[in-house]
C-alpha cells in the first residue's frame, strides 16, 4: 500500500535517526563540559542518544528503553566495565605554615578539595586558596597531617556514586510498574468477559436518543473507562459502539464527524484522572516517588478530576459549534448481556473491591501498588486470567516506562539534569511563569512524540530545578510533575499525537484540520486550567 | 511493507472483467490481477511471490480448460506461501464431489453461485480480507477505512495495547 516514496522517506528518517544517535552519544566522550561530572558526560551520551531514537522512532520505543537501561548497567553501574575497578587516586595534603596547606592543581575544584575516606567514598571540603602555582596553597581548619586527599578533581568517581546495576533492573519491578501491571490484569480480564462493552450499555443508557446528549454520554463512558482500561482499547471499544450510529447519519452531515472524534479525545483526557490511566502519569508518580514523595490514588483522582471534567466539557461544547447536527434522533440498540460464569463473577468482585481499596488508601494506609497486587494474584490464582492471556498483556509498555524511570534516575544521581536546567537563573522567574513554560514545551512536545517520552524527558529537569533550588521558593515538585503529566496528556492536535488519534483518523471519517481545531482549544485551555488549578486548587490538596 | 494482491481466475474474459470491476474500490488498497486459467494463476502467484508480496484473497471459477479451479485451490491450501491466502469459489457448475473436495482438502471459506449481486460479492470479499489482516497484520489502522471496521475495532480492542 505505500508507495515507492514513502518507503525511501522512511529509509531516510531511519538514517538520519541512527546517525543522530550514534553522534549524540558520542557527542560527550570528545567535549568536556565543564561543571558536568564524567558520569554526567556518559548519562548526557545516553539521554542524548535516547531521546532521538524516542524522536525517530528509529528502533522501536520499547527497544529505547531497553537500550538505554543496557547502557546504563554497562557503562554506570558499580559492577559495569568502567567503575567495577575504579578506584580514587589519592596524595597527602603537604603542611606548609603552620595554617596553610600545599595540594596538587588538579585536586582543586574551585573552592574546593575532596578527602579520600576510602578507595570510593570522598568528602568535599571548602578551603580558602592563598597562593596558585604548580602546586597551591590553601588553608583550612578541617585539613590534618596524613589526610588522604583525592590528587584528581576530575575523576571519575568525583561527583558521581555508582550505583549498583540492580538498581536499573529494579526499575521493572518498581511500585508505579506493579501498579500499571495491576491495572493491565484487570483490564485484559475486562476485555476477555466483555465487562467494558456491558459497562458500556449501562452507562449510556441514561443519555437518551438526542445527538447531544449521545455524544455526551459516549464521552463520559470512555473517559471513564480509559481511566482504568488502556486508551487504545477504549477507543477501538468504542467505535465499535459508535460505528452503527455513524451509519445513520447522511453522508454530508458534520455530526460523523464528531462521532468519531470524541471517543479519541475522551480517551486521551481520560486517561488524566487516575494514576493508572496513562504510562506518562506513571513517569510522574515514579520521579516523585524518587524524592520520597508518595502521591495516593485518590489524592491523584481528587487533584485532576476537576480538570479532567472540565476538558470534556469543553470538547463536547467546541464540537457542538464546530460541527452542528441536522439529525434529531437516534436509534441506540445497546444490549446488556453479563457473563455469569463463575471466572466472570470472581472478576467482577476483584475488581470492585481493588478499585474501592485503591480510593480508600488513607483510611487504610496500604499502597496502591501494594492493592494492585490483589488482582495480579487474585485472577491468576482462580484461573480467570490464563497463560495465553498473561502473555498477550502490553508488557513492552512496562518496559517502555521502565527505561524512562531507569533513565531519570541517572538523570539526577549523576548530576545530568541539574547541569542541563543550571545555566539559565530560572529564580528570576515567578513559579506560574516555570509552570507555564514547562507546560508548553511539554504540550509541543508531546503533540509529536509519545506522551511517555516526552514525561521521561521533561519531569526530571522540573525535579532537578526544585530539589536544587534553583527554581527558587514556592517551587512544588508535587504540582510541577503533575501539571507537566497532564499537559503530556492534553497533547492531541495531531493523528501522530496519541494512538486513539490515529485510530479515528484511520476511520475515514474525519481530517486532519477537524482535529487540529479541536486539539489547539483543549491544548490551549487546558494549560491555562492546569495553571489555574496548580495556584488556587492544588496546593490545599497536597498539604 | 509488501502488498496485498487479490487475484481472480476465470475463462471467460467479459466475466472477469466484471468480476474485476465489481471490487475496484479495493483496487486502491489491494492491487487486483486477473488470470484465464490455472496455468496462469501459478504463473501470476510466482511473480507475487517473487516481488516480496502476498496473496490476501483468491476468487476462483471451477470450470476452466486445463486443470479445474478446486484443484488450483487444493495446491495452494498445501503450499505455505498461500496456505493463509482467503480461496472463495465463484461457480455456476461444481458439484457436489468438487464442492466436499475444495471444503475438506482447500479449506474454502466461501462458495458464490453465478449469477452474483455486486453487493454481495463485495462484502463477502471484504469481510474475508479483513479475517485474513486480522490473522497476519500487526498494524490494522491502514485498513479502517475500507475493510470491516467493526471487526478491525474489535481485533484492536482485544490486542489492548497502549
Amino acid at each position: 500500500m505505500p508507495g515507492k516514496s514513502k518507503q525511501k522517506s522512511n529509509q531516510i528518517k531511519f538514517l538520519t535517526g541512527l546517525i543522530l544517535g550514534i553522534i549524540g552519544f558520542c557527542l560527550p566522550l570528545f567535549f568536556t563540559f565543564s561543571g558536568l561530572s564524567y558520569a554526567g558526560h556518559i548519562a548526557l551520551g545516553i539521554f542524548l542518544m535516547a531521546a532521538v531514537f524516542w524522536m525517530f522512532e528509529t528502533i522501536p520505543i520499547y527497544s529505547t528503553s531497553m537500550l538505554v537501561i543496557f547502557l546504563q548497567v554497562v557503562l554506570l553501574s558499580q559492577q559495569g566495565v568502567i567503575f567495577s575497578d575504579a578506584s580514587l587516586p589519592t596524595t597527602t595534603a603537604k603542611q606548609h605554615t603552620s595554617d596553610s596547606w600545599l595540594v596538587p592543581a588538579e585536586a582543586v575544584d574551585g573552592e574546593r578539595i575532596y578527602i579520600a575516606n576510602d578507595s570510593r567514598n570522598y568528602t568535599a571540603i571548602d578551603v580558602k586558596i592563598l597562593d596558585r602555582a604548580d602546586w597551591v596553597e590553601i588553608r583550612s581548619n578541617e585539613l590534618q597531617t596524613d589526610a588522604k586527599i583525592v590528587s584528581n578533581a576530575n575523576h571519575k568517581l568525583v561527583g558521581y556514586k555508582p550505583v549498583s546495576f540492580s538498581l536499573f533492573f529494579g526499575t521493572l519491578a518498581s511500585p508505579i510498574i506493579i501498579l500499571f501491571l495491576g491495572g493491565f490484569m484487570l483490564a485484559g480480564a475486562a476485555v476477555k468477559y466483555n465487562l467494558d462493552k456491558n459497562l458500556t450499555s449501562v452507562l449510556l443508557k441514561p443519555f437518551g436518543t438526542k445527538p447531544g446528549f449521545i455524544v455526551l454520554g459516549l464521552m463520559v463512558v470512555t473517559a471513564t473507562l480509559s481511566a482504568f482500561m488502556s486508551n487504545t482499547a477504549t477507543t477501538a471499544m468504542m467505535m465499535t459502539v459508535a460505528i452503527p450510529i455513524v451509519a445513520q447519519v447522511a453522508r454530508e452531515d458534520k455530526f460523523r464527524i464528531v462521532l468519531a472524534l470524541c471517543i479519541p479525545i475522551a480517551a486521551n483526557i481520560g486517561g488524566m484522572a487516575t494514576p493508572i490511566g496513562t504510562p506518562p502519569n506513571a513517569i510522574a508518580i515514579a520521579n516523585l516517588g524518587q524524592q520520597g514523595i508518595n502521591i495516593e490514588f485518590g489524592t491523584w483522582v481528587v487533584m485532576m478530576l476537576p480538570l479532567v471534567i472540565l476538558l470534556l466539557f469543553l470538547a463536547w461544547l467546541t464540537m457542538r459549534f464546530l460541527f452542528p447536527t441536522k439529525l434529531r434522533e437516534f436509534k441506540l440498540s445497546l444490549k446488556v448481556d453479563f457473563n455469569k460464569s463463575r471466572p466472570a463473577i470472581i472478576l467482577y468482585l476483584l475488581f470492585a473491591a481493588t478499585v474501592l481499596l485503591w480510593f480508600t488508601e488513607s483510611v487504610h494506609g496500604i499502597p496502591s501498588s501494594m492493592v494492585a497486587f490483589l488482582p495480579i494474584a487474585g485472577l491468576t490464582v482462580t484461573g480467570v486470567m490464563k497463560q495465553e492471556d498473561i502473555r498477550s498483556l502490553p508488557w513492552e509498555v512496562l518496559w517502555l516506562v521502565a527505561g524512562g524511570i531507569a533513565l531519570g534516575i541517572s538523570m539526577e544521581n549523576t548530576g545530568l539534569a541539574m547541569w542541563l536546567v543550571s545555566s539559565i537563573s530560572w529564580d528570576a522567574f515567578p513559579q506560574i511563569v516555570l509552570l507555564g513554560v514547562f507546560g508548553l514545551v511539554a504540550l509541543n512536545l508531546s503533540n509529536f512524540l509519545s506522551n511517555t517520552v516526552t514525561a521521561t524527558l521533561v519531569i526530571p529537569l522540573a525535579i532537578s530545578m526544585g530539589t536544587s533550588g534553583i527554581a527558587g521558593e514556592g517551587f512544588s515538585l508535587v504540582i510541577s510533575s503533575l501539571a507537566i503529566a497532564a499537559a503530556c496528556n492534553m497533547a492531541m492536535l495531531l493523528p501522530i499525537s496519541t494512538p486513539p488519534n490515529a485510530i479515528a483518523m484511520s476511520t475515514g471519517f474525519i481530517k486532519t484540520p477537524d482535529m487540529v481545531k479541536v486539539g489547539i482549544v483543549i491544548g490551549l485551555i487546558g494549560i491555562v486550567a492546569t495553571l489555574v488549578l496548580s495556584q488556587l486548587y492544588w496546593p490545599f490538596i497536597i498539604n | 511493507m509488501s502488498d496485498i494482491y487479490i487475484i481472480c481466475v476465470e475463462d471467460e474474459p467479459q466475466v472477469l472483467d466484471v468480476v474485476i470491476r465489481d471490487l475496484e474500490q479495493l483496487e486502491e488498497f489491494f492491487p487486483i490481477e486477473g488470470a484465464a486459467s490455472a496455468n496462469d494463476a501459478r504463473q501470476l502467484i510466482n511473480e507475487i511471490k517473487e516481488d516480496g508480496n502476498r496473496i490476501g484473497l483468491i476468487l476462483c471459477d471451477h470450470i476452466m480448460p486445463g486443470d479445474k479451479g478446486v484443484d488450483l485451490l487444493v495446491e495452494m491450501q498445501k503450499d505455505e506461501f498461500t496456505q493463509s491466502t482467503r480461496k472463495i469459489l465463484l461457480t455456476g457448475q461444481a458439484g457436489l464431489d468438487d464442492t466436499i473436495q475444495a471444503v475438506n482438502k482447500a479449506r474454502l471459506n466461501q462458495y458464490v453461485s453465478k449469477p452474483w449481486k455486486k453487493e454481495e460479492l463485495l462484502k463477502i470479499v471484504i469481510d474475508e480480507l479483513t479475517d485474513f489482516v486480522i490473522e497476519t497484520e500487526d498494524d490494522l489502522l491502514p485498513y479502517l477505512s475500507v475493510l470491516n471496521q467493526e471487526k478491525l475495532q474489535e481485533a484492536i480492542r482485544s490486542k489492548g495495547y497502549i
